[in-house]
Order: C-alpha cells, then structure tokens, then sequence
C-alpha cells in the first residue's frame, strides 16, 4: 500500500506568489523611499557654516518659526476637535436613525469629495466676504449695522477646514459605530439609564476606536494642507506647509523647506505611532 | 439629543455641506464681473470665457489624463501585489503592506518637494513624466486598500477549484480572480482619480506651461484676478466627477463601492 499523500495542511491555494510584489516594491523603492530619504540629506548641509542641524537649529530656536511651529499644531488640534463635534452626530443619525435615508446621508457627506479644496474655499470667500450672502443676511435682520470681512479671518479658516475635513470624520465613526450592537443601547435604557447617559457610558465609549482613527486622520491632514490657509486666512493663519509652499514659491531656500518638510513628517508619524498603540491597546482591553 | 433636535441638526449639517458648493454653481451664470451673491442676473459668459482662456481648458485636459494614467499605472503595480500579499502568511507581508500604503500618510507638499528634487537630479526634470511618477505613488495606496480588502473577503476555494478543474494560473486570473475583484479595483481606482484631480499640493511643484494640472492654473489665475469664471471652470469640473461616479455606478453599483 503506498503512503498516505501528505496534505498541505489547511495552507489556502495561492494564486499570487511573492514575486507578483516586485515591480511595485521596486517602483515604490526609487520613487517614494530614496527621494524622501534624499530630502533627509537636503536638510542637513555637510560642511556649511552652522553644522548639520542647522536649519533644525533654526526652526525649533527662532521665535518666529517655533511659533508657526505651535500655530501649526494649534490649527490641527482645533479643526480636528471641531470636525469631531460636527461630525459626531451625523454618524451617530446615519447609523441610528437614517433608515433608508441613508443612501441620502452618504451621499451628501461624499459630494464634497466630488469637487476641488478650490472651489468649496471659493464658495466659503463668496459667502463670507463683505458683499456675501451671510453679511446680506445679517444685515437684513438687523443684527449688525456695518457689512464685516469673515472672509480673510482664523474662523473663516476653520469653516473652511471643517467643511473639508468632516467627511473623513463621519466616515470613520459611521464605521464603527455600525458594528456596535443596538441592543447594549436598549438595554441601558430598560435599565433605567437615561438618554444622556446611555450615551456617555455606553455609546461613546464602543465608538472610541472611530473616535482615534477619524480624528488622527482628520489632524494629520490639516498639518499637510496649505490651500484652505492660504485662500481664506487672509495671512492671519501662517503654518509649517503654508511655509513650505511660499519658501518654494519666492525664496527657494531648499534646505530649509527641506527640513520643515521632514518635521511634518516626523508629526504625522507620531501621530499613526500613536493611533497604532492606542489602537491595540483598546484591542487588548476587550 | 431628543430625537427632533437630532433632525434640526441633520438638516443644518446638509445646509453647511451644500452651501458653498450651491454658491460656486450660483455665482458661476452671474452676469456681473465681480463676485457678489446673491447675483444680479443670469448669463453663461464666464462658460464662454473658460472655452476662451486657453490654460483652462489644456491644464483640464492635463489632468484627466494624469488622473485616468496614473490610476491605471498604480492597478497594474498594484493588484498584482495585493493578490499576493492578502494571501501570504509570511511576517514580511505586513510590512510590504504598510510600505505599499504609506504613501497616503506623507503629506503630499513634502512628497512632491522631496521628488522634484530627486527626478530633477535624475534628470527627468519637469516634465509631464515626471508628473506620472508622483501622482501614480499616491495612487497606489488606494488601489492596494480596496484591492487587499476586497481579496481577503473571498473564499480561495474558488481559485482552487479552477484550478483542480484544470484551468491554468493565467486562466484562474483572467476568468476567476479578475472578475472577483474588479468591483475593488474600481473603487480603489476611483478614490486614485479623485485625489490625482484634485492634488494641488503634489501638482504645483511640478508646474510648466505644458505640465500645469487644473488646480495649480486656477491657484495661479485667483491670485491675478478674482473673477466668477473660476466658478465656472470649478462648476464644470464636479459635472465630469459626478459623471464619472454615475458611469462606474451604473457599470458595478455604488453599494459595492462603498461597501468596501
């Protein structure tokens, strides 16, 4: 009798080998990995006066930038805990209460991405300008007396941030809060939990995991954007990528814009190092 | 919340959603040459001026084509790598993953600084290549994403029965896995289109008169003049993409896009 044939235990088929990696390895290898390890070199000038580190000398000693620095942080921190009042509720009414309205739902938290950061910030600066709709509106009912400039304001700044960013923050509590179990809610509630408290001890903390995400992205992309800043700020808002785009625009400092570069980087690392951490944490706790 | 002020609240969160975007389509048939709103008459010369101001109409044309390309180039690098990465069980696989991701986490301004400099030193300088490069980088991500979530939700006994029932591993691909997954490669391919469309930041280093995308031309003709024919151009632009998200709708159904 010939032995048994062995099996490849309950290894699944595998159509793909792991040479179907290469090409984009390689391509990702030259094109993503050396320049950013390249832009590393930039920043730091061997052999020039002031020493390696000396643009992150500049950047983190100098008042002026280490102010950009704080403002940066400051803006992102605002807009993302902003983005998380906003958007908060609408997960929670697309999870809970849309029903068949939720195709609806989607579909207007989605459309923003259909269009351009220009034209929905060009859209904020014709609403909000002196000869906008918004001071026609006031002006009408009598609650101020003198047309005002919100365009070319720190808030007209963080409307504009907000209307770009809630999407991100929607879609990522909506994500998870699908996956709580509606009858943890229900069952608080029989106990006699009321409503704000079924809330705060039941619902929010099962949705902290859309919570980190959305707001980890939501602040890591307002560290990156410069357009909302630039258009609508009026020079009252000045951050570290506002910095880089107008170095790169006027004065072509390439190191400089080099090593603000990699401090944006460093951030939003720390930052997904942390979503990862608390991320797993939560994991472990369950 | 009580329920009826959950509702106040929706209906003044779509308001603030559409507002901006309702004005720009407004603003855009003003007859008036400066922006003010509500406006003073209805006229479609600003639609006439963009077919007039030739940048507008060559940097569109630029843009579909960097967007539609570099989609396509980042499918073909990376559907092939997500097939194989979703399957494997080798401790190197999660780390291939996040290198195939990352690209979404680097703000885009510091990746197209660092490879202006990087392709100019290799020579590729500013051209509409070099463009490519960026811009399929960044659609990479994307595509593995939906493409690796998609796989990993099917069974590989499909494969394995094709496979048993003779079919070669060029068949398998072609007629079992392709199919399977396209409903991802689409979404990831979209969300690519979207992002390249819109990607100022990686864009703008890279401007020249034959290399300009729509975004970097319409930052430039805001900071000359402020006229409603950026409305106009912006108004056209959110038609091609909802156009576009209508074809891929009615081709696979927009449940399964989002579904991913």
């Amino acid at each position: 009798m010939p032995p048994p044939v062995p099996r490849r235990g309950l290894r699944p088929y595998r159509l793909a080998g792991p040479s179907w990696c290469l090409p984009v390895v390689f391509f990702l290898a030259v094109f993503f990995v050396v320049p950013l390890a390249a832009n590393l070199l930039r920043s730091a000038p061997a052999g020039e006066a002031g020493g390696v580190l000396f643009y992150y000398e500049k950047l983190l000693t100098d008042g002026y930038y280490v102010g950009i620095l704080l403002e940066t942080l400051k803006v992102a921190l605002v807009a993302t805990l902003a983005s998380l009042v906003v958007g908060y509720p609408v997960a929670y009414f697309m999870v809970r209460h849309a029903g068949r309205w939720n195709g609806v739902i989607v579909f207007f938290v989605v459309v923003p991405l259909l269009t351009s950061i220009i034209m929905r910030t060009f859209g904020w600066r014709v609403l909000l300008s002196r000869r906008g709709l918004l001071n026609a509106g006031l002006l009408d009912w009598g609650l101020i007396t003198r047309p005002t400039d919100i365009a070319e304001t720190s808030i007209a700044v963080y409307i504009g941030l907000v209307h770009v960013l809630v999407p991100f923050m929607v879609l990522s509590i909506s994500s998870v809060l699908q996956g709580v179990d509606v009858r943890l809610e229900e069952t608080a509630r029989v106990l006699g939990a009321g409503r704000l408290r079924t809330f705060l001890h039941v619902t929010l903390p099962l949705s902290v995991d859309g919570i980190v995400t959305g707001c980890i992205l939501v602040f890591v992309v307002t560290n990156g954007s410069f357009l909302t800043m630039l258009l609508l700020g009026g020079g009252k808002i000045n951050t570290l990528a506002l910095l880089i785009y107008q170095q790169f625009v006027t004065t072509q400092d390439v190191g400089f814009a080099a090593a603000m570069g990699n401090v944006l980087m460093l951030v939003a690392a720390l930052c997904f190092g942390m979503q990862y951490w608390l991320l797993r944490r939560t994991g472990i706790r369950r | 919340m009580p329920t009826i002020l959950l509702y106040a609240y929706m209906a003044l969160f779509l308001v603030f959603i559409v507002a901006p975007i309702a004005a720009v389509v407004a603003v855009s048939f003003s007859s008036s040459s400066y922006i003010v709103f509500p406006i003073p008459g209805f006229s479609w010369r600003w639609y006439w001026r963009i077919v007039e101001y030739r940048p507008f109409i060559s940097s569109l044309i630029v843009s579909i084509e960097l967007a539609l390309g570099s989609a396509l180039a980042g499918a073909c690098l990376g559907v092939p790598a997500a097939l194989s990465l979703a399957r494997s069980r080798h401790a190197a696989a999660g780390l291939l993953s996040n290198l195939l991701l990352a690209p979404i986490s680097v703000p885009a301004i510091v990746l197209g600084f660092a490879l202006l400099y990087y392709l100019s030193a290799l020579s590729f300088g500013i051209t509409f290549l070099s463009l490519f490069i960026a811009h399929t980088v960044a659609a990479i991500p994307y595509i593995v994403r939906t493409v690796l979530a998609t796989y990993r939700a099917l069974s590989p006994n499909l494969e394995e029965s094709a496979a048993i029932l003779g079919a070669t591993r060029w068949q398998t691909l072609r007629h079992v896995t392709l199919p399977l997954v396209r409903p991802g490669v689409f979404a990831g391919a979209l969300f690519a289109v979207l992002t390249s469309l819109d990607n100022l930041p990686l864009s703008f280093f890279f401007g020249s008169a034959n290399t300009n995308t729509l975004p970097v031309v319409m930052l430039s003709y805001m900071e000359n003049q402020f006229d409603p024919s950026i409305a106009a151009i912006s108004t056209v632009q959110m038609l091609i993409a909802i156009a576009a998200l209508f074809i891929l709708d009615r081709l696979y159904g927009i449940e399964r896009l989002t579904a991913v």
